[in-house]
């Protein structure tokens, strides 16, 4: 054991410089694994610690309809059961904003939230100017806003907003509130009203986008209980209830996944560098080819000259990671300088390498080191001492233990990966495709060097060379190719999947697209709406107003499918339990082709519905089934009679899944609607303008 | 006790079979200071390495001290190797990475040695390199080399050194002093040696020669020496070296191998 350790030091002293590269991938690969890691917990560390200043209550009751009186007296008598609860109601919804002053034709659309003197039951409302925020800054017609509408509008405190049909005098600018999460959806900037005020806004009425909600803080231990209950008590209506555990449960998992990715993204870091490492040992072995023999001629059984260059390898994994965790630290602390003085949450975070990570870094660096390094180490069981006698080659040869040893190192990976990834599937899937590739990449090298094999019958004294080191004895052709295609695949691979993310996320901006749209216009706004966007000073050019309302699907009777009831849809429809945007028409869309079925001409006083082909499918709905939807509270029972194709990603009018047919009389159509102008007018440029302005 | 019972090695060269080696059957007596000659491409440094047990024969068992070693496998070869030969190569082959020091202290450290340390700078004294103790390889002549290599084969105490070609890179100075510390091993150890040349006057100063010729002992004196001890022959006594004398040329050290100073400990 001494001389194993004895001759690590020694070896390890005196070829350190050439074994750098091998250190440095290492530090590499492993700085990436722990520097992700490091930050996905850091930052999972502030939502677990804010989680119920996320949704700022214990238990979240919502709803998009109004309160019925059933619904309330059942919360009041749950919350009665659960020992009594501290409660405040909220509403949110989305609307437009624009000065007081008519002369000014701006307009924003914003967030609007009408709390009660309770709210919020954890977290603060942080006031720009370290102003204390208290209710009585919002009653009265006040309200409180973020910085950026000001700009956007251009007003200042103090200055008064019209909202809906009433009128506001801004108190104060919010930096921070509780229940407005990280990286959520916003349509507009937010503005904080009084609840008692937004009545006399009339953006209430029916077809309203707004959402109520009863925020609740209680006792821990009953939490789980009073939602359990109440899913149980509402699960034929339309409130949902969760507590902060849900969404730090949600939070939670789409951590996990952001993790997950990031690892796997760093384990294959350090896998490309544990082929350059593999590539290091093996040149490192033929160069102590040797010295090998020496060491066999003076009575080391290969065992033990396995065992220190296996010892030196982990020693220069050990460094390596740890020079990795070294360089993980001074990468994420540049974060917070990254950030400045944001007020986001990801601000709060404490950035710093989380022992977890470093661990796992330090120990998949190692791993990696040693599971690249052994297969050729294995080689030093065939130098022969008798080449010091005589000149012969060492070649490179394959026996039951090498292949015993490359099933573990590949099992070992695969489990690494799994591990890296939590999932077996996708350890076997990244694996696999490593292995398929290098193998596309093993032959795409012979093939390389068959290609060239003519020239090195070429008269240019370099070229001819250059082509003969190609095939020669120790060529580390292959080896290169291999890492420099995996590395060249990994990247475009990275990149390719952010580009598709991004272009699923991103708007396409057509020369036709809209670039403007107006939200929630009520009905009596419909024909003012009209005047506005046609009249001469503000002329949209073109404009459609697109009739939506929000609906559930309540019941199916059909061939394949029979659902009864909001709980069965929920529990047994694929995915027909959501709230869906609906809309009327007697035309199909651009994007849209019937598959089955026929589409309308007109009006007809008979409920006729319109599928889209994919949840028809999911759903197994057919044409002459008969679906149940309620709508804001009122019920409609269409009948399918066509199922339609959408592409998705040329909806410039909004994609909708249902499609009624117009002249029903169960319900009224006209409560909301969506006006959607174009960019190709004169006048629609100078209303955008004003709206910058 | 070496012993060769035929013996052959043949080789395939392209698709013929190629006799290196004819059967052949000899034995050398403990303490025997043995000249194996011939001519390039006779078959001497196959010998060698099969009586090392580097190389394993085609037909025939070798034996070291009543153990067939054509049976034992890498392992205990090596072990075999570490405990009763030392070798003196041609090019030296030490280790670059290693210092002379380590270098010699190497396959004591093998074996477990405790007093590896003891023993390897008594060695290099042995060798008059204790002032070059701490240099690598790169940095000694090649004298200072070839010296270093016969202190690691003495490291372990072995009761056989092989040595192939020892002065083959050698001036003719150092050449005669690594023999003459080779014949003083085999005067005070009383260790066999068998030395690989193709130099007649190397070959005279051992005491029995065997001459190789197309793979054939074509003469050997070994029957004819029995009894004849080196000391006699080449009047090396402990603590001087009188077989340096008449020689012009002077080599790079002195030559001090002596037995009296210790008994190896092991």
């Amino acid at each position: 054991m001494m001389f194993v350790l004895r001759m690590a030091v020694r070896e390890t002293r005196s070829s350190w410089r050439r074994l750098l590269f091998f250190f440095i991938c290492i530090a590499i690969g492993v700085a990436a694994i722990v520097a992700l890691r490091s930050v996905i917990q850091s930052v999972r560390g502030v939502f677990g610690a804010e989680a119920k200043s996320l949704i700022a209550a214990d238990v979240l009751i919502g709803t998009s309809r109004d309160w019925t009186a059933e619904a309330r007296q059942t919360i009041e008598r749950r919350l009665s059961d659960a020992g009594g609860a501290e409660r405040t109601e909220t509403i949110e919804t989305p609307t437009m904003v624009r000065p007081a002053d008519r002369s000014r034709p701006v307009a924003k659309m914003a967030e609007l939230r009408a709390v009660q003197k309770a709210f919020p039951l954890y977290g603060r409302v942080d006031l720009q100017g370290g102003q204390p925020y208290t209710h009585a800054l919002v009653e009265g017609h006040g309200a409180l806003v973020r910085p950026e509408l000001l700009t956007s509008i251009g007003v200042s405190v103090g200055d008064q907003i019209a909202i809906g049909q009433a009128t506001f005098t801004i108190r104060g600018l919010v930096t921070k509130e509780p229940g407005r999460g990280m990286g959520e959806f916003s349509l507009g900037p937010r503005v904080i009203i009084d609840y008692d005020d937004l009545s006399s806004t009339g953006l209430l009425g029916f077809g309203s986008r707004a959402r109520r909600m009863i925020l609740v803080k209680m006792p821990e231990e009953r939490v789980e209980s009073l939602v359990l209950t109440l899913r149980e008590d509402f699960k034929e209506e339309f409130i949902n209830t969760r507590s902060y555990r849900s969404t730090e449960d949600q939070v939670g998992r789409d951590f996990d996944r952001a993790e997950n990715y990031l690892s796997l993204v760093g384990l294959i870091i350090v896998i490309l560098g544990g082929i350059a490492v593999s590539s290091v040992t093996r040149v490192f072995i033929l160069q102590k080819i040797r010295s090998i023999a020496v060491l066999k001629c003076v009575g080391a059984r290969s065992g033990q000259i396995i065992a220190v260059y296996v010892l030196q390898v982990m020693t220069l994994g050990l460094a390596g990671s740890l020079l990795g965790v070294g360089m993980a630290q001074g990468a994420i602390a540049a974060i917070p300088l990254a950030l400045g003085s944001s007020t986001s949450i990801l601000a709060q975070a404490h950035y710093g390498v989380t022992w977890s990570a470093a661990v796992q870094g330090v120990g998949i660096g190692v791993l990696v080191s040693l599971l690249f390094s052994v297969v050729p180490l294995l080689q030093v069981r065939f130098i022969k001492p008798s080449l010091l006698l005589r000149d012969e080659a060492t070649r490179r040869r394959s026996d039951w233990t090498s292949i015993g040893v490359l099933v573990a190192v590949s099992l070992a990976l695969v489990t690494l990966t799994a591990w890296q990834a939590s999932s077996l599937k996708v350890g076997v899937v990244v694996c696999s495709g490593f292995a398929g590739l290098a193998v596309i990449l093993h032959f795409a090298g012979r093939g390389l060097i068959t290609l060239v094999a003519p020239l090195a019958s070429s008269r240019s004294f370099p070229l001819r060379h250059a082509v003969l080191h190609l095939s020669r004895p120790g060529n580390q052709t292959r080896v290169i190719l291999l890492a420099v295609g995996l590395g060249a695949f990994f990247i475009v691979g990275v990149r390719s999947l952010q580009a598709s993310l991004l272009s699923e996320f991103s708007i396409q901006v057509a020369a036709d697209a809209p670039d403007m749209f107006l939200l929630d216009i009520q009905r009596g706004q419909a024909d003012g709406m009209r005047a506005f966007l046609g009249g001469r000073p503000h002329g949209a050019g073109e404009f459609q107003l697109i009739p939506v309302l929000r609906a559930r699907v309540v019941g199916v009777s059909g061939r394949e499918t029979t659902l009864e009831g909001v709980d069965e849809v929920r529990q047994k429809g694929a995915s027909l339990g959501r709230e869906f945007t609906i809309t009327y028409r007697d035309h199909l869309e651009a994007n849209e082709r019937v598959v089955e079925g026929a589409f309308w001409s007109g009006p007809s006083p008979d409920a006729e519905v319109s599928i889209e082909r994919v949840i028809a499918e999911r759903s197994r709905i057919h044409v002459g089934d008969t679906m149940r939807f309620d709508i804001l509270g009122r019920s409609i029972s269409p009948r399918v009679t066509s199922i339609r194709d959408v592409e998705w990603r040329e909806a410039r009018n909004g994609g909708f899944v249902f499609v009624f047919r117009p002249g029903a009389s169960t319900i009224s159509w006209s409560d909301s609607r969506t006006s959607r102008s174009s960019t190709s007018t004169r006048c629609s440029r100078r209303f955008a303008t004003s709206c910058r302005r | 006790m070496i012993e060769l019972r035929e013996v052959s090695k043949t080789v395939m060269s392209g698709s013929e079979p190629l006799t290196i080696l004819h059967p052949m059957s000899l034995e050398i007596p403990h303490g025997r200071f043995v000249a194996i000659v011939g001519p390039s491409g006779s078959g001497k440094s196959t010998l060698l390495g099969l009586i090392a047990g580097l190389d394993a024969p085609s037909s025939g068992e070798v034996l070291i001290d009543g153990v067939d070693i054509t049976r034992l496998d890498e392992d205990a070869l090596a072990r075999l190797r570490g405990e009763k030969i030392g070798f003196v190569f041609q090019f030296f082959h030490l280790i670059p990475s290693l210092t002379a020091y380590e270098n010699v202290a190497v396959p004591m450290e093998i074996a477990g040695a405790a007093d590896a340390r003891t023993r390897a700078e008594m060695l290099l004294e042995e060798v008059s390199l204790t002032g070059r103790a701490h240099h690598y390889p790169s940095q000694l002549s090649g004298g200072e080399q070839q010296r270093v290599a016969l202190a690691r084969a003495l490291a372990n105490d072995p009761s056989i050194v092989l040595a192939d070609e020892p002065t083959g890179n050698l001036d003719s100075a150092n050449g005669r002093h690594i023999m003459e510390l080779l014949r003083k091993v085999h005067g005070s150890r009383g260790t066999t040696v068998v030395l690989v040349t193709h130099d007649a006057e190397l070959a005279a100063m051992a005491d029995a020669r065997l001459v190789l010729r197309d793979g054939r002992v074509v003469e050997n004196t070994l029957e004819h020496t029995l009894g004849l001890r080196p000391i006699d022959r080449l009047g090396v006594v402990p603590g001087g070296v009188e077989g340096r004398q008449g020689h012009g040329e002077q080599p790079e050290g002195p030559l001090v191998l002596s037995s009296s100073k210790k008994e190896p400990t092991r």
